[in-house]
């Protein structure tokens, strides 16, 4: 089995260098501002996905609170461009430590929680973020934060009108969450992931290091969900509480992996690679009926995607014989 | 040369892309893209004001006897009668969304111009992608007074902003007090999106400047599923007056539940949004005689100019429903766009936002009870006088400003 | 208000706590009914009170067939059946706001006279609504039945017992489907209860629901999955906590506070106040 490991792992980094490079050569032949747009959210998803996938999906503690993290990452970064004139980059950064410190904190008393319980705690942790966003003034309450955009620049990450920056930072936050999913994948803590998925009353046993390998988890995929956050802003450049730390982004970035296939490497790609082109174009095509119809497409579409493959659509793929992460 | 391609998939859109901008000034149709919720929780406006646009496109491109711009005759006489187009898409209350939507516009369908959008947090992010492609965007019914002082050159708004509503209501509970009405504090009810927060602050801001007394100031969370708590605050303090600045279902529970806890309150006056919209009177019109709205709108205007009553019944056909506060809005920023589109006599983006820069159209030529339309440099009509109505009988007449009046107001209310 | 937050929740608490089945459509059934009750009142003129068991009656129809047609093949999942029961009831639910879009129009809707609506009675100062209050005397009857069903009835226990153990249970005999499919009927049909109720003194649009959802769940987790008795106190706390943190707080962050409690309380006690899974 090691061999085998080792062999597909080593195969899995070069398809990922392979589709990585495609996709960063795609602009050369998009040029369509709208499907570039589509492409970035879907690289975006991506990446988030991928992040939550390494708590939620590895370590099994199923998170649907990780719009905090999200907005978090988002707040951090234009509060601290806004009030005192930090450019984004750092302030992507300090999100990120941010968000992964209050992950750690929360760790400390929600990983005593379990199943349905921990669940909640989630929703509503992110929940109690979103209200006291919206009520607090300095931060712009409900009226958001507007960023002036006064042309391009790299250092402030702002562009008018070409998409291409944000695009190739959308693929390297999908392309290290990637790969930092495919690094824990062999490492120590992935181990103690995998025990404490597979049995997590045998694994409490273990003590300490299963604890101290939730809260690297949480933390990491804080972290980069955090500086998504900020990417989001950026590319937005407007914020406020509901469009960055609504539960519909804890949703969306649980959707992708979970219809690709959760707690597997390539779940969270495959997964928004389709999921997110797909709810732009239903709302394209019907949006503006005024009907709904867009929404009962959709939702019709994850109940049967979730029905017919629990496992997710890589299981479309799957070789007969699993290796051990992939339960 | 096919200019109106909808379903532009990944194939065609590279040439799509390459098509240069001047291309939109050949074509014999004006396109132009309005941007709504047509889904989620505000999904009524986004429909009611499809309905409206509908019917501003009927009076610009069929031959129609109003003396309004572009009624008479077919399509946009400047580009030898073109007709107009309309392409609807869904923002879904999502800032994300509508900016993604206005990009899609501007590029795919080659819109001329945008025009939206209900909420206030998706005319920020719809006007910045404006901005940025040089297409003119027209506020036709968001009212946060934010918007425009954000330094844009192809924003305009016609109607009034929240400033000059609550203006309005104090000018009113001035010239009440003149007439020995007992109006000293005041209990602001408001929800904590943009709107609810703006038209908080803006009336907290105007009572201290004119010495009125707030008693209590509540901030509430919209679509809450209870508000008796909140109730039960409105109605140990008991202000002369009661402000709330609620949308249309908080709007409905908020009067179900002051029946329910048996809080009358001397007057409301209300901000609008909920507080115009049919719904609510459906619901609960009979706890509601004598509550007062601030508008730009009253049906009492088609007894001077009868026009405005035919437009109604256009509108009535299409929805069902009388005009309101925001389905006129919406009306009448098509006509006043449209009207601009014909003058600059291009669809060039830089030529329409002149020709709208340079708009000027009595208020008599409006279904609006406004002075005239005029754009001021930050793309503010400051000319749209806004109205105070009052629900009497079934039906909202107009008490103030005198000159628009039709009934003096009845306070308290009953 | 705290009972009624209970009275939603009994629903949710017998799908989701005792059958160990997530359900996150469960502010959709709510809505479902309330528009029953809507259009029962709008065509018929029947009273929401009196069209209740007819609203009831109808969802628990509407609960069983989802069962029967989804939920089913969700549990079978061999693999993660926590998320994939989690995101087949979710893209339910955006199915149904879609179907309710469609056919009943985005429309805000609601009951403007009926025997109760607006009506209060007034005990020494205190106003008690009467629709709140007769909310409250049902889902009073609502969670002694539920207790009583599940804890002395044979049905009960084979409810109980199909979801410890549904191979076991399949030996003596009793079919698991037709066991969860009336669980979920019985499920649904108490969410009629409560939306034939709140369509009295609610507004009533497609995503209504949305407003009450989270509240419910947090409602059931509260008291403990798995516990009847735990739902009916988790509604009361809910209730209570949501009326004092308007007070000290500004009534926008009132559900600070109850999220707040939900939060000290599982970490005090992993499993809710009564809970038992």
């Amino acid at each position: 089995m090691d061999k085998d490991f080792a062999a597909r792992r080593r195969r899995d980094l070069i398809i990922a260098a392979v589709l990585a490079a495609i996709a960063a050569l795609t602009p050369l032949f998009v040029k369509d501002v709208v499907v570039q747009n589509i492409l970035i959210l879907t690289l975006m998803y991506a990446g988030l996905s991928q992040s939550w996938n390494i708590l939620s999906g590895y370590c099994g503690q199923i998170s649907l609170g990780h719009a905090l993290y999200f907005g978090l990452g988002a707040y951090t970064t234009e509060l601290l461009f806004m009030k005192f004139g930090v450019l984004p980059w750092f302030g992507m950064l300090a999100g990120g430590v941010v968000s992964a410190l209050i992950a750690m904190g929360l760790g400390y008393p929600f990983f005593r929680l379990r199943g349905h319980y921990f669940v909640i705690a989630t929703i509503v942790i992110a929940e109690i973020g979103l209200l006291l966003f919206h009520n607090w003034e300095w931060a712009g309450a409900a009226m958001g934060i507007t960023i002036p955009i006064r042309g391009d620049s790299w250092l402030k990450f702002q562009f008018l009108r070409t998409k291409l920056p944000y695009f190739y930072f959308a693929l390297a936050l999908c392309c290290l969450a990637w790969f930092v999913t495919w690094w824990l994948e062999d490492s120590k803590w992935g181990f103690w992931w995998r025990a404490v998925k597979d049995n997590p009353d045998a694994a409490e046993s273990l003590g300490v290091d299963v604890f101290n390998s939730k809260m690297g988890a949480a933390a990491v995929s804080a972290f980069l969900v955090a500086v998504g956050g900020s990417f989001y802003a950026q590319f937005v450049s407007y914020i406020d509480p509901e469009s960055v730390m609504g539960f519909q982004f804890s949703l969306l970035m649980a959707l992708p992996a979970v219809l690709g296939g959760i707690g597997t490497l390539w779940g969270p790609v495959l997964g928004a690679a389709i999921l997110i082109p797909l709810t732009e174009l239903t709302r394209f095509k019907f949006g503006g009926s005024g009907r709904g119809v867009d929404l009962i497409v959709y939702g019709t579409l994850i109940v049967l995607i979730s029905l017919a493959l629990p496992r997710g659509l890589l299981s479309l793929f799957a070789r007969p014989k699993k290796t051990g992460v992939s339960r | 040369m096919t200019i109106t391609r909808r379903d532009v998939l990944l194939g065609a859109t590279a040439t799509a892309a390459l098509m240069p901008l001047a291309a939109r000034a050949q074509t014999s149709e004006v396109v132009i893209g309005v941007i709504y919720p047509f889904s989620g929780g505000s999904a009524q406006q986004g429909v009611d004001a499809q309905k409206a646009y509908e019917t501003a496109l009927e009076v610009i491109n069929k031959d129609t006897d109003f003396d309004l711009p572009l009624a008479k005759g077919e399509g946009l006489p400047g580009l030898g009668g073109a007709k107009v187009r309309l392409v609807f898409a869904d923002h879904q209350a999502d800032p994300q969304k509508g900016r993604a939507e206005a990009e899609r516009l501007i590029t795919q369908e080659k819109v001329s111009a945008i025009i939206g959008t209900y909420q206030s947090a998706v005319a920020v992010t719809v006007s910045q992608i404006c901005e940025r492609y040089q297409v003119p965007f027209v506020s036709a019914d968001n009212s946060s007074p934010s918007l425009h002082r954000r330094g844009l050159k192809y924003y305009f708004r016609a109607a009034p902003h929240d400033e000059m509503y609550s203006a309005a209501m104090f000018d009113f509970f001035d010239a009440m007090k003149k007439k020995g009405t007992k109006i000293e504090t005041l209990s602001l009810f408001h929800e904590d999106t943009i709107f609810g927060t703006d038209s908080g602050n803006a009336q907290a801001k105007i009572a201290g400047e004119r010495a009125y007394k707030i008693v209590t100031d509540i901030k509430y969370r919209a679509n809450s599923p209870s508000l008796s708590a909140e109730v039960q605050q409105l109605k140990s303090a008991n202000a002369d007056v009661l402000m709330p600045s609620s949308y249309t279902t908080d709007g409905i529970l908020l009067v179900k539940t002051m029946a329910e806890l048996g809080y009358k309150p001397n007057a409301i006056v209300a901000q609008d949004a909920g507080f115009s919209e049919k719904a609510l009177y459906d619901a609960v019109g009979d706890k509601l005689e004598g509550v007062i709205s601030r508008g730009t709108f009253s049906l009492d205007l088609a007894q001077k100019r009868p026009m405005v009553g035919k437009i109604n019944d256009m509108f009535k056909a299409r929805s069902g429903k009388d005009f309101n506060d925001l389905t006129s809005r919406q009306f009448m920023g098509l006509i006043i766009l449209a009207d601009a589109i014909s003058r600059a006599k291009s669809t060039d983006g830089e030529k329409i936002r002149d020709a709208l820069a340079a708009t000027d159209i009595p208020g008599e030529q409006t279904i609006m009870p406004w002075k005239r339309v005029k754009f001021d440099e930050m793309g503010q009509n400051n000319d749209a006088d806004p109205v105070l109505l009052q629900y009497i009988g079934g039906k909202f007449v107009t008490i103030f400003p005198p000159q628009a009046a039709i009934a003096e107001a009845v306070w308290p209310m009953k | 208000m705290g009972l009624l937050y209970g009275l939603i929740a009994v629903g949710l608490a017998l799908i989701f706590g005792l059958m160990d089945v997530t359900n996150f459509a469960h502010g959709e059934f709510l809505m479902i009914a309330m528009y029953l009750s809507f259009f029962l009142f709008a065509f018929f003129a029947i009273d929401p009170l009196l069209s209740a068991p007819l609203v009831a009656a109808a969802l628990f129809i509407f609960g069983a067939v989802v069962y029967l047609l989804i939920v089913r093949f969700a549990m079978r999942a061999k693999a993660n059946a926590g998320m994939v029961q989690i995101f087949t009831t979710f893209g339910l639910a955006i199915v149904m706001r879609g179907l309710a879009q469609y056919f009943f129009t985005p429309d805000y809707r609601s009951i403007p006279q009926s025997w109760l609506g607006g009506k209060t009675i007034s005990i020494a100062g205190i106003f008690l609504p009467e629709p709140q209050l007769v909310g409250a005397l049902v889902s009073i009857a609502a969670f002694a039945g539920l207790y009583f069903f599940i804890h002395r009835t044979d049905f009960g226990r084979a409810l109980e017992a199909t979801r410890e153990d549904p191979g076991a249970v399949a030996l003596v005999g009793i079919d698991k489907n037709r066991v969860f499919a009336f669980g979920w009927g019985l499920g649904a049909a108490l969410v009629g209860l409560a939306g034939a109720i709140m369509a009295v003194f609610f507004y009533i649009y497609p995503d209504v629901g949305a407003s009450f959802a989270l509240i419910a769940y947090v409602t059931v987790a509260l008291g403990g999955f798995g516990s009847v008795f735990g739902a009916f106190a988790g509604g009361i706390i809910v209730g209570l906590v949501e009326a004092v943190t308007a007070l000290v707080l500004p009534p926008s962050l009132k559900s600070v506070g109850i999220y707040a409690v939900y939060l000290l309380v599982v970490f005090i006690r992993p499993r809710g106040l009564f809970g038992s899974i």
